[in-house]
């Protein structure tokens, strides 16, 4: 399996207050393709800014990330915005589905900006949905599905650009047990069918116990990683 | 799909939407009403001088307007009003001599315009025969009839068949007079006609100038639609000696007025444009605080600032324009049919014919200001999502995403 993910050095330091604090100090992690890696740690130990920055969503304050290679850290707004569309996938903790458009037109999107043509997008939108157990809700709009249909919809939405990998920011978080183990179950199948590489951060047990790598955060410093 | 996704958006809070497009439905109607109705002041003031005092050209001896020296007659008079009479598009011609002089009753006196007419020509141009109000056009006074406005009459404080005196200088310089009675008073919305002008029959007047059957005066009318300066070049190419002149050349405070008018209905534009560009303003700008979380995490799934900047103009010109053309619809059907009916103005008539006006007036607005209403509406709608837009791609994904 090739690296797709290098994190070296990186650390992100905030300075909101008087006193710096330090998000995510000197981490280093590599993540090999078709992993599903749980990042896992008490609140405020630097999931999310880690997750972040992995995503390109943030810039590390020292340090660089590099995907298949490329060093999105010193990449520019703009240039990011295109390799996010092209490489990450993004599932977050409140789904974040577009409310004016149906689940199928939600997966649709991502391909849109993309500027894949109509038939690939409606078949490929069509083909996760139902992996994700959801064609039959393919026209109904947010406000009509539930939390965790509404999550399915955003992996599915997430898988639909074939990216290299998916960051998903506490995927569960708002998922009540039974919505939570069927979306771990959807989202290990697309792992194990499509080599999906999923990473997520988490502290709810259930994600943790189907996770084939658990890295361990504390205080912005890696504690522990470990595969299974 | 952006087209689709902002439409969609519209309707997200259909009252606050509806509430926009109302107002610049309403906006947009009231716009086009004022402006129909200000069209209508101009071009009842402008049509009811052209038709009772100016008509649409006159030709003059070139020396004769400058200080209506009755000795700068027009030399071939009768060529003129051959070439006249020939166009297609001179519809009636009148000839009048013309001497500025006194008017006195037993009671008064005060200076006036003299104009010496011939009736039934005079009637075909400016109609003069349908301001009558008391008496008669020039009939059952047998010697030296005269016709002076209700202002005037007033003045004098004389009436129908009282006897006036016209006093002024003849061809020689002597003063000369002569005695008219009244024969008619006549009503008119024109401050000239009705409190400084006295008409009496060509014939007469020129008998007391002593100028035979010279003429100082040749007005015309045309057929509705005719280029009247394009006209009044054609005739003075032909005729050098003499001077044409359209009605605009006549009376500039008529040109003055229409670019008045132009220019104020510009303004009208800009002013409830600029009221309904803060409405949308501030529309959008809820909209769009509303929707930080989403518009970051679209940013963050890929979708770049100018595709996000461009979702919320379309937004917006979507919020913008759907009211216009509805406006603008209610606005042309009000113009149209009042533009039949007329506005009825008869409790302020005498305050408005004092200043010229007609007290029916016709709204009227030509495809050009709806072509201007429709370029406000648009340049509205673009430059009310500008800020929207701005606002909304200065959010970072990060930041958006995690806001409450």
């Amino acid at each position: 399996m090739s690296t797709i993910i290098k994190a070296i050095n990186i650390s992100k330091v905030y300075h909101k207050s008087t006193v710096p604090v330090h998000a995510v100090n000197n981490l280093s992690l590599n993540i090999e393709e078709g992993e599903f890696t749980a990042i896992v740690g008490p609140s405020g130990c630097g999931k999310t800014t880690l997750l972040n920055i992995l995503g390109g969503l943030d810039q590390p304050t020292e340090g660089k990330v590099e995907v298949d290679g490329t060093d999105i850290s010193s990449m520019k707004d703009s240039e990011l915005i295109d390799f996010r569309l092209r490489n990450i996938g993004f599932v977050f903790q409140a789904y974040n589905l577009i409310p004016v458009l149906t689940a199928r037109e939600n997966v649709e999107f991502i391909m849109l900006l993309q500027k894949r043509n109509k038939k690939e997008r409606h078949d490929r939108a069509m083909e996760l949905l139902e992996s994700m157990d959801i064609a039959d809700k393919a026209n109904s709009k947010p406000s009509q599905l539930s939390g965790g249909q509404q999550q399915r919809v955003a992996v599915a939405r997430a898988l639909a650009s074939k990216p290299r990998f998916i960051l998903a920011d506490e995927p569960t978080a708002n998922l009540d047990s039974s919505s939570t183990n069927n979306l771990l179950d959807l989202m290990a199948k697309m792992n194990e069918e499509q080599k999906a590489t999923f990473i997520f951060s988490t502290h709810d047990q259930r994600v943790m116990d189907k996770a084939r790598r658990i890295v361990t955060l504390e205080d912005g410093a890696i504690v522990s990683d470990v595969k299974r | 799909m952006i087209a689709i996704i902002a439409w969609r958006n519209v309707w997200r809070n259909k009252g606050r939407s509806l509430v926009v497009i109302g107002a610049m439905t309403v906006g947009i109607w009231a716009l086009t009403f004022a402006g129909g109705f200000m069209q209508s002041f101009l071009t009842s003031y402008i049509e009811s001088a052209i038709r009772h005092e100016t008509s649409n050209g006159q030709v003059h001896h070139p020396e004769f307007t400058q200080d209506y020296d009755i000795q700068y007659n027009i030399k071939d008079y009768e060529s003129i009003l051959g070439f006249l009479k020939q166009s297609e598009v001179v519809e009636s011609v009148t000839t009048r001599s013309l001497v500025n002089g006194m008017i006195s009753s037993s009671r008064q006196a005060t200076g006036v315009k003299i104009i010496g007419i011939n009736p039934e020509e005079e009637a075909k141009v400016t109609a003069l025969n349908t301001l009558i109000s008391e008496g008669t056009y020039f009939e059952g006074i047998s010697r030296n009839p005269v016709l002076i406005g209700n202002k005037l009459a007033e003045k004098l404080k004389v009436n129908v068949r009282s006897k006036v005196v016209l006093t002024f200088q003849d061809i020689e310089g002597n003063i000369t007079a002569g005695s008219f009675r009244v024969a008619g008073i006549l009503n008119a919305s024109s401050v000239a006609i009705s409190e400084s002008s006295a008409y009496v029959l060509k014939s007469d007047l020129n008998r007391l100038l002593n100028i035979g059957d010279n003429i100082h005066e040749i007005a015309y009318t045309t057929v509705t639609g005719t280029d009247d300066e394009a006209l009044a070049n054609r005739i003075q190419t032909n005729f050098e000696n003499d001077k044409v002149e359209s009605w605009k050349e006549i009376s500039p405070a008529l040109v003055f007025m229409e670019q008045m008018m132009a220019s104020m209905l510009k303004i009208l534009i800009i002013i409830i444009m600029s009221a309904l560009a803060f409405g949308i303003i501030n529309t959008m700008l809820m909209a769009v605080l509303e929707r930080i979380r989403e518009l970051g995490m679209l940013m963050a799934l890929g979708m770049k600032r100018a595709k996000v900047f461009l979702m919320i103009i379309v937004e917006t010109i979507y919020l913008s324009t759907v009211g216009g053309p509805v406006g603008l619809f209610i606005g042309y059907a009000t113009i149209s049919y009042l533009g039949k009916v007329g506005i009825d103005l008869t409790d302020y008539s005498e305050g408005l014919e004092a200043i010229g006006y007609n007290s029916i007036l016709y709204p009227l607005l030509q495809p050009m200001d709806y072509v201007q209403i429709v370029i406000g509406v648009i340049m509205t709608a673009f430059l009310a999502s500008i800020y929207p837009a701005w606002k909304a791609i200065k959010l970072k994904p990060i930041d958006a995403l995690h806001a409450i």
